[in-house]
């Protein structure tokens, strides 16, 4: 028994155990442990993935002739690493006071857990898979234990669920189209067969692959167009659900790029692959493509009125980065775009459980109906501020690393428009992220949320670990580009040459260390030089200027509907839903073809429809012979 | 370099940055007055204001966020200026480049930001609503400089940018190099000093001065200070990018005054934008201007 072995059947264990007492009120601290459990049995691990040698498994079994096997590479390392992590802190999150919070409200805490070990267990397997079959098969597990977890809530949540289903089911089988284009080329669904069959490949198969690995992979991951199914389904998951799918689920599909296009594939080849008509090659579409994806989402994201959505739209946004970096293909940006999936995690899942606080204590997540939380609750707001600054990309936080790892690629290779795509998408999320606090944290205090207190501990510490992972990692990059290194390596990439602080280069360098530091001594004179002034009364919020006119507790004196108008006004136009357009296009030309077909075969003339088959069959055997 | 100099240096470089903030603050207000037809303040105003300021003896706060505000706001500045060289001191320069300085620039938007929100007063927010769609529209043209900056001297260290410039002369400087770029840059640098016919989030006849609506005693007085950081940086970072930035105080500062002198004269004569005005104006001009600067670049590599 590998190590390896060890941990899937830990997992498995993990999820059978929850299966059976998934109504016991101790079921969440349970499984958090056997998470934990889970993530020292990954970190035993770690010296071995260092040095780029893969942990296989010493299961295998023969599947009608094609021989499924495992292993932990260094890329399955790191996004398992950030798997279980998510999971630690999300079953935490939901594990006491959460749970019994959700169960009162008529949710079933059980199921959620289940559902979340399922997705562990299919993650895991997908990770770690190392043939084609075995690839597909845990892809549309993953799929599937996504769907659970949506729809675990009831209501619009399943209905929202479903809209992901189908546009899994779609991506999974363009995936699956992809694999049995290669088994036609090569007879084999071994990776070393896939590698091999390329090299013989015609531009248009390529072409063909591509879009066959890349569409179905990039449904998963939110890339536009195929980004309409994510932001409601994440934001409509209970709490730690959602913070668990916003950290890491969709990044699946970024897994998978990376293994197929970047490791198997390798993305010389498409660079190669030129855009018929265009002086474009395939690796400029994706770029773009990732560049779309990082401004469109982010400003659907500032127009926002619900928290929990606003933070989803983010994360598509977000998901652009990392492809940029990575397609940059150099060692700067796929560093930062690999560094991003895991400042992502943590970021996110500490913004979601910020949010999924306010929404316990208050019910709600209108960013309309929510303001001045931060006396009563400073916990859930440090957690937010750390979480914005972090998502902005702003320092000291781990964010801002690896926006910078990506910042200095798209110089240095010479693209100043996707650099200003990145640079708009920056500058949304801080108008955007803003928004977000203003409205929930800042501003007047409700009459009816006077008497709020701060969240349980049970909630509070996985918010403060996550927050502190995220000012720890803006510190000290070099902790997450260690574990990045051999991913690169192995991924056939150049290999970032790091340092503690960051990266040491006469093109420009970035030491944390120095930064965050000079920063917290920055804001250490600031502070001498306040407190040197004088000392200041606190007063009431309603002790304010009103141009004349008195506040008294009735009145609501905040401004948060609407909250950039300007921008709105302006980028109104703009929004003509298109996308949505698209997509209900796409359904009514299904519809109509399927009722066509169906209204020739069941009712209307049936002999005529058999006729018609017969004499396509006969022209098409006929006409061979 | 060893530490007792790096000290001296992150020390000194926030203090002279100040000093020469507060002479720039002074001739902006020299400028008006004089285009007014008035005298304007004596030498020492700038810093009188500040003492007064902080030495008001009724000082209001509304929460710890609101006080934190104020110290990221003037930190946040204190940090930058260690990060741009002045003439004879790089200060941090070597560990974070130009990238990270622009970053490090909105550190002390998003402490006024979060100050003001804290003060549950519409005015102030919507101020601040306003500041960052402004700065959402100046940081374009503004990230269009520096990846011109960065493409035509193939490094975004900024001791190395000064150094490339300060080499050749005045003919490798980047207002001769980059012609088109320069005019942008200055555009931008107008627009971000937030004075007319930007100051959107101020209005003081529309939203109560916006921001600094709750903002009174050493809260304003940190503001005051702010300013002259603020004023300082622009110009500095302007006389970096396509001045050669200075061998000494004696060439820097004529060229600092020189940069801030057309946006301090001219912001006389202007009127107040409206808040989607503005952000128009700043999405098409100067970001028009940057974009065919950034072609000119590519075209003649």
């Amino acid at each position: 028994m590998t190590p390896l072995d060890a941990l899937l059947a830990l997992s498995l264990v993990t999820l059978l155990l929850t299966l059976s007492c998934r109504h016991q009120v101790w079921c969440g601290v349970l499984t958090t442990l056997l998470y934990g459990v889970q993530l020292m049995a990954l970190l035993f691990m770690s010296t071995s993935i260092h040095y780029g040698v893969p942990v296989p498994s010493g299961v295998h079994f023969n599947v009608l002739g094609f021989e499924m096997h495992w292993a932990m590479t260094p890329l399955a390392w790191f996004f398992a690493l950030i798997t279980l992590g998510a999971a630690v802190a999300s079953s935490w999150y939901a594990s006491t006071s959460w749970g019994r919070h959700y169960a009162a409200t008529g949710g079933s805490p059980g199921l959620l857990q289940v559902a979340l070990a399922c997705n562990v267990v299919s993650m895991l397997l997908l990770l770690c898979s190392a043939d084609l079959l075995g690839l597909f098969i845990s892809w549309e597990l993953v799929s599937w234990a996504s769907f659970l977890l949506m729809a675990s809530a009831g209501g619009a949540a399943v209905r929202h669920a479903l809209h992901y289903l189908v546009y899994a089911v779609a991506g999974g089988m363009a995936v699956l189209a992809g694999i049995a284009l290669v088994y036609v080329a090569t007879g084999s669904l071994s990776f070393d067969a896939f590698v091999a069959s390329l090299s013989g490949l015609s531009a248009g198969r390529l072409w063909l692959l591509l879009l066959l690995f890349g569409g179905g992979f990039a449904v998963k991951m939110g890339l536009l167009p195929l980004h309409l199914w994510q932001a409601r389904a994440y934001a409509d998951t209970p709490g730690p659900g959602s913070a668990f799918l916003g950290a890491i689920s969709s990044r699946m599909g970024l897994f998978g790029i990376l293994l197929v296009l970047v490791q198997l594939a390798g993305l010389a080849r498409f660079a190669g692959l030129v855009l018929p008509l265009t002086p474009f090659t395939a690796l400029d579409l994706l770029a773009w493509v990732a560049a779309f994806t990082i401004i469109l989402p982010t400003f659907t994201a500032l127009r926002q009125t619900d928290a929990r959505r606003l933070l989803a739209w983010h994360g598509i946004g977000q998901g652009g980065y990392m492809l940029l970096g990575v397609v940059m293909g150099d060692a700067l940006g796929s560093a930062g775009g690999l560094m991003h999936v895991f400042n992502h995690a943590t970021y996110q899942a500490a913004l979601f459980f910020s949010v999924s606080a306010v929404v316990y204590r208050t019910g709600t997540s209108d960013l309309d109906q929510l303001g001045g939380l931060v006396t009563r609750m400073p916990i859930s707001f440090t957690a937010m501020l750390i979480g914005i600054i972090g998502l902005a990309g702003l320092p000291p936080m781990n964010g801002f690393v690896s926006k910078w790892l990506i910042y200095q690629s798209l110089i240095r290779e010479g693209h100043p428009l996707l650099f200003i795509a990145a640079v708009i998408g920056t500058l949304g999320t801080i108008l955007s992220v803003y928004k977000l606090i203003h409205n929930m944290f800042l501003g007047q205090l409700r009459v009816e949320h006077e008497h709020i207190r701060e969240a349980p501990w049970s909630m509070t510490l996985p918010m403060i670990l996550l927050s502190a992972v995220v000012f720890a990692t803006g510190y000290l990059p070099g902790l997450v580009l260690r574990w990045i290194a051999p991913v690169q390596r192995e991924l056939g990439l150049p290999v970032l040459d790091y340092t503690l602080g960051g990266y040491q280069s006469t093109a420009g360098s970035l030491d944390m260390i120095w930064v965050v530091t000079s920063m917290l001594g920055g804001f250490a004179i600031g502070a001498v030089l306040f407190y040197a002034g004088g000392r200041a009364r606190r007063v009431h919020q309603l002790d304010n200027y009103a141009g004349g006119h008195f506040l008294d507790a009735a009145t609501r004196y905040q401004y948060s509907y609407n909250f950039y108008p300007a921008l709105t006004r302006l980028a109104a136009p703009l929004y003509r839903d298109s996308f949505q357009w698209l997509e209900s296009a796409l359904v009514s030309m299904l519809q109509l073809a399927s009722a066509g077909a169906q209204g020739i075969y069941r009712s209307v003339h049936p002999s005529l429809y058999l006729l018609a088959a017969a004499v396509i069959a006969w022209l098409v055997w006929g006409g061979g012979h | 370099m060893g530490w007792g100099s790096v000290l001296l240096e992150v020390t000194l470089m926030p203090l002279l940055a100040f000093a020469t903030g507060l002479l720039l603050v002074l001739m902006m207000r020299r400028i008006r007055a004089r285009l007014e037809r008035r005298v304007g303040p004596p030498f020492f105003q700038p810093l009188y204001d500040i003492l007064k300021l902080y030495g008001k003896r009724v000082q209001i706060s509304h929460g710890f966020i609101h006080d934190l505000g104020i110290i990221m706001v003037v930190g946040g500045y204190i940090t930058v200026e260690m990060y741009l060289p002045m003439p004879g001191m790089d200060g941090l320069a070597a560990h974070g480049d130009l990238i990270t300085l622009a970053y490090l620039m909105m550190v002390p938007s998003l402490g006024m930001a979060l100050g003001v929100g804290q003060c549950a007063n519409p005015n102030g927010s919507i101020g601040i609503s306003r500041a960052l769609m402004a700065m959402l529209g100046y940081d374009i043209p503004f990230m269009l400089v520096i990846v011109a900056a960065a493409t035509l001297y193939g490094t975004t260290s900024l001791p190395d940018i000064i150094a490339a410039q300060q080499g050749g002369g005045m003919a490798t400087w980047g207002v001769v190099t980059m012609p088109v770029m320069a005019i942008a840059g200055l555009v931008t640098t107008h627009v971000m000093l937030a004075k007319e016919p930007f100051e959107t989030y101020v209005a003081p006849a529309e939203i109560a001065t916006g921001p600094m609506v709750e903002m009174g005693g050493k809260f304003m007085g940190g503001l005051f200070v702010v300013q002259a950081f603020q004023v300082y940086t622009a110009g500095a970072l302007y006389t970096t990018l396509f001045l050669g930035g200075g061998t000494s105080w004696l060439e820097f500062l004529p060229k600092l005054c020189a940069v801030m002198f057309l946006p301090f004269a001219i912001t006389v004569l202007f009127p107040r934008f409206k808040a989607g005005e503005g952000l128009l104006w700043v999405w098409k001009w100067p970001t028009a201007i940057a974009l065919l600067g950034l072609a000119l670049i590519y075209l003649r590599r």
